[in-house]
């Protein structure tokens, strides 16, 4: 026999069915529609940025470089600075963004 | 080999998504179990024999390149090659890798090999095993990716440093995930403690000099889904050699060799007509019908094919900076008008199973279907 007597699968079944979920059913007219901020969990705080956007709750960063914007990450004051991830002088000196740039999808 | 239509299962897109394949239909039908490959087992035996005899002409073909320093050929940066030189000298194992080999009139041809960053392998190892048990569970398959996966995953434990093995794939792909997930499951059932990152998020400490999870916890073991030339040639690459915790890194930097298609041309050079390899070389002279391939590419894209110089498929891409190689064509087009291509598995050293793409195209890429087969006695 060439093929695997049994075959367990302890990890995979449950965790990848939760990605692949059925999509929403598409809005139709006169439906009642409800607004919900992804981040709502978070609580709201006062952004240090810009006077302009009072209340969210991840900031994204980053600076220019060579005439291009690069994104550093987000940072917020509502959660542990561990969790926070990006590379800015403010938190530890830890760098991330450095892999993942080349494509969507790697596989051959 | 030959090809039979088949009635697909009811409900079959629930079966399989109960497995957790989620990605059956992406891109047109992926996922095709409205025909089967039947193979003899003499058939099997015979690419199980090319599959183990190739792996061993591979790492031969590795040590020649190392030998004769053939980096430039390869496109391979100057400043990763000690690091290559040294995880093959130290024998930094390697898990599995495909070869993609043509079969037609009796003759097992290599196409290419993916050694670095394989995917298909939750297809092959998992879901066609159960699409067998639903057709007929008597049958057998040449499969065993799953139990060979868990035991080497187990051989390697010594091998690695100590802490967590991390498995790291791109965040926004559903099959680049589910393949990362299996060998993590594989991983977990043989005994290793793991955790999943995306490789977006890999952190590099700059006081200490190391990679980091999410958690900032320092990285000493990664399988990584991302290919060598992408990390070598992005803005942590050069972290690689810095790195103070000497990750183990899965697959293997010796890898860059193999899943370059310079390759096929060092094979051809150190194995002259092998019966299992075509003529590849860096021009097409002499050759009136080849395919022309960049040396560094994914699912199919910029290949040429070439029949009586004449363009008779190509595909579009991003790839081809690096220079192409030329390959004998070999007709796989079938009574069908499909053409199939079998992924053949090298999983710890040892042919494990296969797997089957196909399409209408000549060019196998990422709309090609997986197709099940068994073995008929």
């Amino acid at each position: 026999m060439k093929k695997s007597k049994h075959i367990q699968l302890v990890l995979i079944t449950a965790l990848l069915a939760s990605c692949s979920s059925k999509k929403e059913t598409e809005w139709s007219e006169g439906d009642k529609k409800v607004y919900l901020r992804s981040d709502s969990t978070a609580p709201y705080t006062r952004t240090h940025s810009s006077p302009l956007l009072w209340y969210f709750a991840f900031r994204s960063f980053g600076m220019m470089n060579n005439g291009q914007y690069v994104r550093g990450g987000y940072h917020s004051d509502a959660i542990h600075p561990k969790s926070n991830f990006g590379s800015n002088g403010y938190k530890s000196r830890i760098s991330r963004g450095g892999f993942g740039r080349s494509s969507f999808r790697t596989g051959s | 080999m030959i090809r039979i239509q088949l009635k697909p299962r009811n409900q079959w897109q629930q079966k399989v998504e109960e497995l957790g394949f989620g990605f059956h239909s992406t891109e047109g039908t992926y996922w095709d179990e409205s025909a089967a490959y039947i193979f003899k087992l003499k058939e099997i035996e015979a690419i199980e024999k090319a599959t183990n005899t190739l792996w061993e002409m591979c790492l031969e073909a590795v040590q020649y390149v190392i030998d004769k320093k053939l980096y430039r050929q390869f496109a391979i940066p100057d400043y990763i090659i000690p690091y290559i030189e040294s995880s093959w000298n130290n024998d930094v194992p390697s898990i599995y890798g495909r070869f993609d080999l043509g079969y037609a009139n009796g003759k097992i041809k290599l196409l290419e090999f993916n050694a670095d960053t394989p995917t298909s392998l939750y297809e092959a190892g998992i879901i066609q095993w159960f699409w067998l048990q639903d057709f007929d569970a008597k049958k057998d398959q040449f499969n065993s990716i799953h139990e060979k996966l868990i035991a080497y995953w187990s051989n390697l434990k010594p091998y690695l440093n100590a802490g967590l093995l991390h498995f790291a794939c791109v965040k926004d792909s559903l099959e680049d995930l589910t393949n990362t997930e299996y060998l993590r499951d594989c991983a977990i059932q043989a005994g290793l403690n793991t955790k999943l990152i995306f490789i977006e998020e890999l952190g590099w400490d700059l006081d200490n000099e190391l990679f980091v999870d999410i958690e900032n916890t320092p990285i000493s073991n990664i399988f990584k889904l991302y290919p060598w030339e992408w990390l070598v040639h992005e803005e942590f690459g050069q972290n690689i050699i810095k790195d103070k915790n000497h990750i183990c890194w899965i697959e293997p930097a010796w890898k860059m060799i193999l899943s370059n298609k310079a390759i096929l041309e060092v094979l051809w050079q150190l194995y002259p007509n092998h019966e299992y390899l075509l003529n590849t070389s860096y021009t097409s002279n002499g050759m009136n019908t080849y395919v022309k391939k960049p040396l560094l590419s994914r699912e199919g894209a910029n290949i040429t094919i070439v029949n009586d110089h004449k363009i008779i498929e190509e595909s579009q891409g991003e790839y081809g900076e690096e220079g192409f190689v030329y390959q004998e064509y070999m007709n796989l087009e079938n009574d069908f008008g499909q053409v199939a291509l079998i992924g053949s598995w090298i999983i710890g050293g040892e042919a494990a199973g296969i797997g089957i793409r196909e399409s209408k195209s000549k060019i196998t890429d990422n709309t090609s279907r997986f197709i099940p087969h068994y073995i008929e006695h």
